[in-house]
């Protein structure tokens, strides 16, 4: 007799604790969205809408003062017909050359100061100022070097009679582009050699004492040691600095005085989309060039996201 | 590094070592020519008082800096024609006179008189100093927001249990994959027509107050957090939003400071962004600023060179004294 309202109690009971446990989750689930909410108003306007109005304007002739109009594919027609945007497809190709010699020179930087000399803090410090200078003030700095026929390199070389004419670093269409990727590079240098170098100074010291005794010689002993151990920052480096040669601009602009080079020598996909968006005003066109160059830079982005992606599964990290 | 385990005479050794030092000095030291040099010329450039050629055919070149007319303020034609000039609004002075015989023979044709006037016309024609305080308005504004915006947002990602969380994580995680130039244009658009931010400071603050990749990295951050400690903090029944200020924020203060240097950095040296929003003079950054000197002095490279050193030289000596943090916090977001 007295088992059943103790039933029915216990009942209550168990839907009391699963209304609060409800009450709760929601709760949580409030707590949880308020934390987010401000990073997402931010990254809804500025970049989930404008993600999906640039594939819209894509399709439009849109130019900023007039309402767009849908063309469908009318501006990707125009655009795989558009000599300059092959020209700016091939330079933004040609830029990636400065992917491997950064990392070859990067590594071989950090190969160097990894070692116990005194003094070597200096160096490194001083390796890295170039990364902290802007893209903009270097450009400057190097429009001072490149220059005819005083600059640095130009004024020592016909001084010392090593060139009887000055090169023309920024003013002949073949170098041009080849000019502005020294500086890319010259620039990239100290900042991913301070990442190959915390990345060597994680290799045991072990392996090369056993590499040794095994009568391998110092050449030997980095390719087969070091390599292979930092070969994830290696892979890091690889994509984020292709990404960035993809997307260099500001070199281009100050070193070019906003012109994109002689005969639009030094046009890349990013300046192409600069001028025709900014300059011209041809949005819609312009929004073309951008999901191009999008899904161009998409397949470096994807190595980049499972990169940064399986990071995340390492267990906690140090910083 | 040397593993040699050879029985070799401790002179052999000593010698050994001696010429394999040097080997590293000389590579390190041909490096940092190649680093510093442009620098050393832009400097060079910057006081040179005349137009002739550093490096000339036949002759030496003249790369040592002696002082030559030194002085700041008004007054600069009166003391190029007399020596001298001192007024209430300014001081100059020709040194010239006075250092060359103290030169010795050998030395004096590689040496020219420096003179800070390139520095001086800099100062009075543009205005760096809004430049810099604009740039640094904007830095440090896009800092505060983005430390707010990711840490608040990193802390349910990695700490809390709710529906949706990874799903949103990836979300977060996926934008990344995208290059903000596919977003340029409609960005501009919203910042511009129906924002109106245009020539404003905050049209360069406001579009980047969240950073995605700052979520991440604080997210990792946060990670390594035991969460004994946010749940015995929520047994004694502290709000979230508390245990978010009180233990979490002071915890992830390395992260914190990696993603500051990073955005203070990056906004810092921004570029396009300005260039596409700022028409007013007075509100340009100091990357806009730099890149328009060259037209504010067509044909006088001295003066935009002086105006590079002002524009550069700060920033390398806060690199200098903030070096171990800038260091240790690129190494750090990489790891992840």
């Amino acid at each position: 007799m007295s088992a059943v309202p103790a039933k029915a109690k216990l009942d209550d009971l168990a839907l009391e604790l699963k209304r609060g446990r409800r009450r709760r989750s929601i709760r949580k689930y409030l707590t949880a969205y308020g934390f987010l909410a401000p990073a997402f108003v931010f990254l809804i306007v500025f970049l989930f809408i404008p993600l999906v109005i640039s594939i819209y304007l894509s399709f439009t002739d849109y130019k900023l003062l007039t309402a767009p109009n849908w063309v469908g594919l009318g501006n990707y027609e125009k655009l795989f017909q558009d000599p300059l945007f092959w020209r700016g497809l091939r330079n933004s190709f040609i830029y990636l050359i400065a992917t491997p010699i950064l990392i070859a020179l990067s590594i071989s930087l950090a190969i160097v100061v990894n070692r116990a000399l005194k003094g070597v803090y200096i160096f490194r410090t001083l390796y890295y100022i170039p990364a902290v200078t802007s893209v903009v003030a270097v450009g400057m700095i190097f429009e001072f070097v490149f220059a005819e026929p005083s600059g640095l390199i130009n004024g020592l070389l016909l001084s010392l009679g090593v060139i009887q004419r000055p090169i023309n670093f920024l003013t002949h269409p073949d170098s041009t582009l080849i000019s502005i990727m020294l500086v890319t590079i010259w620039r990239g240098i100290g900042f991913y050699m301070i990442i190959f170098l915390s990345a060597l100074q994680a290799v045991p010291e072990e392996l090369y004492e056993a590499a040794a005794i095994d009568g391998a010689n110092k050449l030997q002993q980095h390719w087969h040691i070091t390599v292979p151990g930092i070969r994830p920052s290696i892979v890091f480096v690889a994509i984020i600095s292709s990404i960035s040669a993809l997307k260099v601009f500001e070199e281009i602009w100050v070193m070019t005085n906003g012109t994109g080079g002689v005969l639009d020598s030094a046009l890349t996909l990013m300046f192409y989309l600069y001028r025709q968006g900014f300059i011209f005003l041809e949005m819609g066109y312009a929004a073309a060039i951008a999901v191009v160059f999008a899904v161009i830079t998409l397949v470096f982005s994807i190595m980049n996201f499972r990169y940064l992606e399986r990071n995340t599964h390492d267990g906690p990290q140090q910083i | 590094m040397t593993a040699h385990s050879r029985s070799d005479s401790p002179w052999r050794r000593r010698l050994r070592r001696w010429t394999e030092n040097s080997f590293w000095y000389t590579i390190m030291i041909a490096f940092a020519l190649v680093t510093a040099l442009p620098f050393l010329w832009t400097a060079l450039m910057s006081v040179r008082p005349n137009s002739a050629n550093i490096f000339r055919v036949n002759q030496a070149p003249q790369i040592l800096p002696i002082p030559g007319m030194i002085g700041w303020g008004e007054g600069l034609r009166i003391a190029q024609a007399e020596g001298s000039y001192s007024g209430p609004n300014g001081f100059w002075r020709n040194f010239e006179p006075e250092i060359t015989p103290l030169l010795s023979d050998e030395l004096r044709p590689f040496t020219f008189p420096a003179t800070t006037a390139n520095y001086y016309r800099v100062w009075t024609d543009v205005n760096l100093p809004r430049y810099f305080v604009n740039s640094f308005v904007v830095a440090f504004w896009v800092v505060v927001l983005q430390l707010i915006t990711s840490s608040l947002a990193a802390y349910p990602l990695s700490k809390m249990q709710f529906r949706g969380r990874d799903a949103i994580f990836y979300l977060i995680l996926a934008t990344i994959i995208f290059p903000d130039q596919l977003t340029l244009i409609p960005t501009f658009i919203i910042s511009v027509q129906v924002l109106g931010l245009a020539d404003t400071l905050q049209g360069l603050v406001i579009p980047f107050g969240a950073n995605a990749f700052g979520i991440f990295l604080l997210r990792q951050t946060y990670q390594s957090i035991p969460n004994e400690l946010i749940e015995s903090a929520r047994i004694d029944g502290a709000s979230e939003l508390l245990i978010w200020w009180r233990i979490l924020l002071p915890l992830i203060r390395p992260g914190l400071a990696t993603l500051a240097i990073f955005s203070f950095v990056g906004s810092w040296n921004s570029f396009l962004w300005p260039l596409l929003m700022l028409r007013d003079q007075s509100m340009y950054t100091l990357p806009i600023g730099l890149a328009f000197l060259e037209g504010a002095f067509t044909g006088n490279l001295r003066t935009v060179a002086a105006g590079v050193m002002v524009a550069t030289v700060p920033i390398i000596i806060v690199f200098l004294i903030f070096q171990r943090q800038f260091i240790r916090g690129l190494s750090g977001a990489v790891k992840g």
